[in-house]
């Protein structure tokens, strides 16, 4: 088979031209997206205890509860959507680094507005064994060990303990965070993190007037929460007095991070003069220790005082837990026991006092390369002085699908 | 320096040592320096054999790209077509690793240690590898056709060890080149001694995404 000369120019001139695309495509690289997005959906069939859940304004602590009869409360099972996130990032001039999360999370939220979770822009300097950093923006603070799944989700069980679930519902602040880090020649990893930030002048006010709870909620700056019986709900980012909260952490662990320890601290510097101003202040003690047989043992203890100059609902708080997991290839058991107490220090007519304990049992498996189904099973006994006879001992279940992108 | 990341570094001194070790030892070689447009000596820069295609005899030892601190170590790894290379991750954090490239797709869906399955690369090309989990974290591997290769240090300098004598196509690669490689090539004779070949390449910008670490980068 011959070609006209013509058509063999022109054939040789577009192999020629193939070969340089295909060439040039082979050997380069594809520049880095500037702007990125990542997403987690989160479906799942509950099993709830009998009592309502507090996001409803019942007495349950747990995120799902059962319903209301005329003969008083009854399990319930359901298919709920409980998150949907998306993350967009991007990348800015002078190594800028833009992050926004926003969740929807229907039964918290009472409807599907969307919370603005987390707005951050940030800057590094040095590397990982040796640097530091400023940011700045919304988020919360930096405390929780178990909320470093997919967008801030909890990463070993579906409910994250009383401890952090409290600490993602209840502080979104707005304001300005800087961090340090170094790896020392002995090799001891130290971090020093410092920030200041307007938003929580009713930091405490939660847990004063419905007590801890087990759950995920991703406390948003334009959220509320809902509050017990007919008091309605409450919003999260509040600032009335003008000053900012303050919080810093001081971190060390070996340069392997096979132990680490690290304490944090709160204080929203509260000026009780204002009108519903909460002077809340708070320590936080951390442990983690990656054991052989891919076991990782996480411990954490909060500690604080929530005081309001009325009505008198000042309260000391406290919380704790243990948690052991283990993760084989797409698994993951984990076994977590939570303690949590809320101490009514002024006396009053409603006592916010409030004690109990729960068990989380949980198992992961990841399929495919961004699914996971989760069942956990949770068991709770806790008093609140102010629910008293309608106290559960709720117990329930959750199984839920996620996909993450 | 932790210990797995200096054996990490060694490894790869080592393979980077030995993979151009040629077919016929004791021959001369070929050294020089790749700077940018703008006279700076270039680090990272890959200086290859691309015609005639000299593959090594025998099994090519696998190589490793390992996760530290949330970084690829090394961040270019230049391997010979038809190597596997692993991906151990030796923090304490998962990591989901991916390619999209032409030259190699795939993804090693969550894990830690050495729980995932090495990858054949089997095509010529750039695979830029990343972490579905850490955004920032990039890395490149650089598949040749040849087993003559060698990476330029700090300094711009490359050696590429005994080549027999012969016509050889020699060509540079960056990250960052404007340059296809095949542009930037040249052509070199080796007689029985050593020689010496400069490649200038013009740099596009550098946009890397910005890393997190410390305290917010705990997952």
């Amino acid at each position: 088979m011959s070609f006209p000369r013509a058509g063999k120019i022109r054939c040789g001139f577009l192999g020629c031209f193939a070969l340089s695309i295909s060439a040039h495509a082979q050997y380069e690289p594809d520049a880095s997206a500037p702007v990125w997005i990542r997403a987690l959906l989160d479906v799942r069939v509950v099993g709830a205890g009998p009592a309502p859940s507090w996001t409803e304004h019942g007495p349950g602590e747990m995120r799902y509860g059962g319903s209301y009869t005329d003969a008083g409360f009854e399990r319930a099972t359901r298919v709920v959507l409980s998150q949907a996130a998306l993350v967009v990032g991007v990348s800015l001039p002078w190594d800028l680094r833009a992050q926004a999360q926003v969740n929807v999370q229907p039964d918290i939220a009472d409807g599907y507005r969307p919370w603005l979770v987390e707005a951050t822009l940030r800057r590094e300097w040095g590397r990982a064994d040796n640097g530091w950093s400023v940011q700045g923006g919304v988020t919360t603070v930096p405390f929780s060990l178990e909320n470093t799944g997919p967008a801030w989700s909890p990463n070993f069980t579906i409910s994250a303990s009383a401890l952090n679930s409290w600490l993602w519902e209840d502080i979104s602040l707005a304001g300005l965070e800087g961090e340090w880090w170094h790896v020392t020649d002995a090799g001891l990893r130290m971090g020093a993190l410092a920030g200041a930030g307007y938003g929580g002048d009713q930091i405490g006010r939660l847990l004063a007037l419905r007590g801890w709870v087990l759950g995920d909620t991703m406390g948003g700056v334009n959220g509320t929460l809902a509050l017990p019986g007919t008091l309605g709900r409450t919003d999260i980012f509040v600032e009335r007095d003008h000053r900012p909260s303050v919080y810093g952490l001081l971190s060390c662990a070996d340069a392997s991070e096979i132990a680490g320890l690290s304490v944090g601290y709160l204080d929203n510097l509260g000026n009780q003069n204002d009108s519903g101003v909460w002077r809340t202040h708070f320590t936080t003690v951390r442990l983690t220790l990656r054991l052989p047989l891919r076991i990782e043992l996480l411990a954490q203890y909060l500690e604080g005082v929530a005081t309001v100059r009325a009505p008198p609902n000042d309260s000391k708080l406290s919380a704790y837990y243990l948690l052991i997991s283990h993760h084989f290839k797409q698994h993951r058991v984990t076994l977590r026991y939570d303690a949590f107490r809320v101490r009514d220090t002024d006396g009053g007519a409603a006592s916010t006092g409030e004690h109990g304990h729960a068990v989380t049992a949980s198992y992961q498996v990841q399929f495919g390369l961004r699914q996971q189904l989760a069942f956990e099973y949770v068991w709770m006994n806790s008093h609140r002085d102010t629910t008293g006879a309608l106290n559960p001992t709720p117990d329930g279940w959750q199984l839920s699908y996620r996909f993450w992108y | 320096m932790p210990v797995h990341l200096f054996i990490c570094r060694l490894c790869l001194a080592g393979a980077i040592a030995v993979a151009p070790v040629a077919v016929l030892a004791g021959a001369p070689s070929l050294s020089g320096i790749v700077t940018s447009s703008d006279g700076r000596r270039i680090a990272d820069a890959v200086v290859f054999v691309q015609s005639p295609v000299q593959t090594s005899k025998g099994a090519k030892p696998p190589q490793m790209v390992d996760q530290v601190s949330k970084t690829f170590v090394p961040g270019l790894l230049p391997v010979e077509v038809g190597t596997l290379v692993r991906f151990p991750n030796h923090d304490q954090i998962h990591h989901h690793v991916y390619s999209f490239s032409p030259a190699k797709t795939f993804e090693l869906p969550l894990y830690k240690g050495e729980d995932a399955p090495a990858v054949l690369l089997d095509k010529v090309g750039v695979v830029k590898i990343g972490c579905n989990i850490h955004d920032w974290m990039s890395g490149i591997i650089l598949v040749l056709p040849s087993a003559h290769f060698a990476v330029t240090d700090a300094n711009g300098r490359f050696v590429l060890e005994d080549l027999p004598p012969g016509n050889y196509v020699v060509a540079a690669w960056h990250a960052q080149s404007k340059l296809k490689p095949e542009e930037a090539a040249q052509s070199v004779t080796l007689a029985h001694e050593p020689a010496h070949l400069d490649f200038t390449l013009p740099l596009a910008p550098a946009r890397p995404r910005p890393s997190v670490h410390g305290v917010r980068a705990e997952r």
